[in-house]
C-alpha cells in the first residue's frame, strides 16, 4: 500500500544513521556510522543506492555543501529524515516489535 | 602547509570506473566520499591498506551503480539493450559478402593469395568488430546516461552466448573451437563495452566544458 510502506532492513539502518547523525549526516559519516555499530562492511554505493530509493519515497531529502580541498574540491551532499520518514522509521519500529514480542526464547539464542 | 599536489592519490582506474558508471549527479558526492576516506585511511594505516580499501569499494559500488542505473531506468535501458540484441542479428550477415565481393572483382585469389587469406580471415574477423562497435554505439547513443549498464549487460548477453556454445559445439561435431577463435568471439562483446566507454567519455567531457562554460 503506497504511503504505507515498511522499510527495508537497510533502509531501516541508513535511517537510522541519519536520525543519529542528525545535520552530520552524508555519505562517509552514514557509511563509518553503520560500520560502527552493525559491524559489517558497507559499501559507499550502497548507501548511495539505498538513499537514492529513500529520497524518491519522499522519506529523505539532500543538500550539497561546500567544496573542500580534501575532497578533491568536491562537495559533500548532505542527507536529513523528512517528517514522512520519521513516521515510516516508527512504523516499521512498532512492527518488529509487535512480531517480537513473547518470544523470550531469542534472547536464549542470540 | 600540505598542497593538493602532495595528497596520495587513490588508483586511477578505479576512479576512472566509478566515473564510468556514477548516474551525473552521484559521481561528484561519491567520488568525494571515497577521497575523504581513502585519505584518512591512507595516513592511519598505510597506503597500500587504503589503496585495497578503495578497490574493494569501488568493484561494489560500481556493481550498486549499475543496478541502481538499471532501476532508474529499466525501460530504456531494457529496449537499447534489446535493439542492440537484434540489430546485431541484422547486421551480422553483411559483414560477409562485401569483403568477398571486393575479393572477387580484383581476382585477389588468383594474384596474391596470401592477401586473399588474410581478408578472408582476419578481415572478416575486423568487420565484425566494427559490426560490434557499431552496435554498441547505437546501444550506449540510446541508453543516454546508462551507456556503461546498457553496453556491459549485452556485452556479457553475448559473451554468455559464447560459454553456451563452446561445448554445445562440443557434444553436437566433436569439434573444439581453437582458443583463438574464441578469443576474436570475446573481443566482439568487449567492442562494445569499448563503444559504451567512447561515448560515455565523450558525454561526461562534454557536460564538464557546458559547466566551465
Amino acid at each position: 500500500m503506497a504511503g504505507r510502506d515498511y522499510l527495508g532492513e537497510f533502509e531501516h539502518i541508513i535511517v537510522l544513521a541519519l536520525l543519529r547523525l542528525a545535520d552530520q549526516a552524508y555519505g562517509v559519516t552514514v557509511r563509518q556510522e553503520i560500520e560502527l555499530r552493525t559491524k559489517r562492511e558497507v559499501s559507499i554505493g550502497a548507501v548511495y543506492a539505498t538513499l537514492d530509493r529513500l529520497e524518491a519515497k519522499g522519506y529523505v531529502k539532500s543538500h550539497r555543501g561546500d567544496p573542500t580541498p580534501e575532497r578533491g574540491g568536491r562537495a559533500k551532499r548532505f542527507f536529513r529524515v523528512t517528517a514522512k520518514g520519521v513516521a515510516a522509521v516508527s512504523r516499521t519500529h512498532r512492527a518488529l516489535e509487535s512480531m517480537t514480542e513473547g518470544l523470550g526464547f531469542i534472547r536464549s539464542y542470540a | 602547509m600540505t598542497s593538493q599536489s602532495q595528497f596520495v592519490q587513490p588508483p586511477r582506474f578505479a576512479v576512472w570506473l566509478l566515473t564510468l558508471f556514477a548516474l551525473d549527479d552521484e559521481a561528484e558526492s561519491i567520488l568525494g566520499d571515497l577521497l575523504e576516506e581513502f585519505s584518512l585511511l591512507a595516513s592511519k594505516l598505510g597506503v597500500p591498506f587504503a589503496r585495497r580499501w578503495y578497490w574493494r569499494q569501488t568493484l561494489k559500488t560500481v556493481l550498486q551503480l549499475a543496478v541502481l542505473g538499471f532501476r532508474t531506468a529499466p525501460w530504456l535501458t531494457t529496449a537499447a539493450v534489446a535493439a542492440g540484441f537484434f540489430l546485431r542479428k541484422l547486421v551480422a550477415p553483411w559483414v560477409e559478402p562485401p569483403i568477398f565481393a571486393v575479393l572477387e572483382k580484383y581476382h585477389v585469389y588468383e594474384h596474391h593469395f596470401s592477401v586473399y587469406m588474410f581478408f578472408a580471415s582476419t578481415g572478416i574477423d575486423i568487420g565484425h568488430f566494427i559490426t560490434f562497435l557499431f552496435v554498441g554505439f547505437i546501444v550506449a547513443i540510446v541508453a543516454r546516461g546508462r551507456e556503461m549498464v546498457a553496453t556491459t549487460t549485452l556485452g556479457l548477453i553475448f559473451g554468455a552466448m559464447i560459454v553456451v556454445a563452446l561445448p554445445v559445439e562440443v557434444m553436437r561435431f566433436g569439434y573444439a573451437m581453437p582458443l583463438s577463435r574464441v578469443m576474436v568471439y570475446f573481443a566482439d562483446s568487449l567492442a562494445i563495452v569499448i563503444a559504451g566507454v567512447i561515448v560515455r567519455r565523450h558525454r561526461l567531457g562534454a557536460a564538464a566544458r557546458h559547466q566551465q562554460a
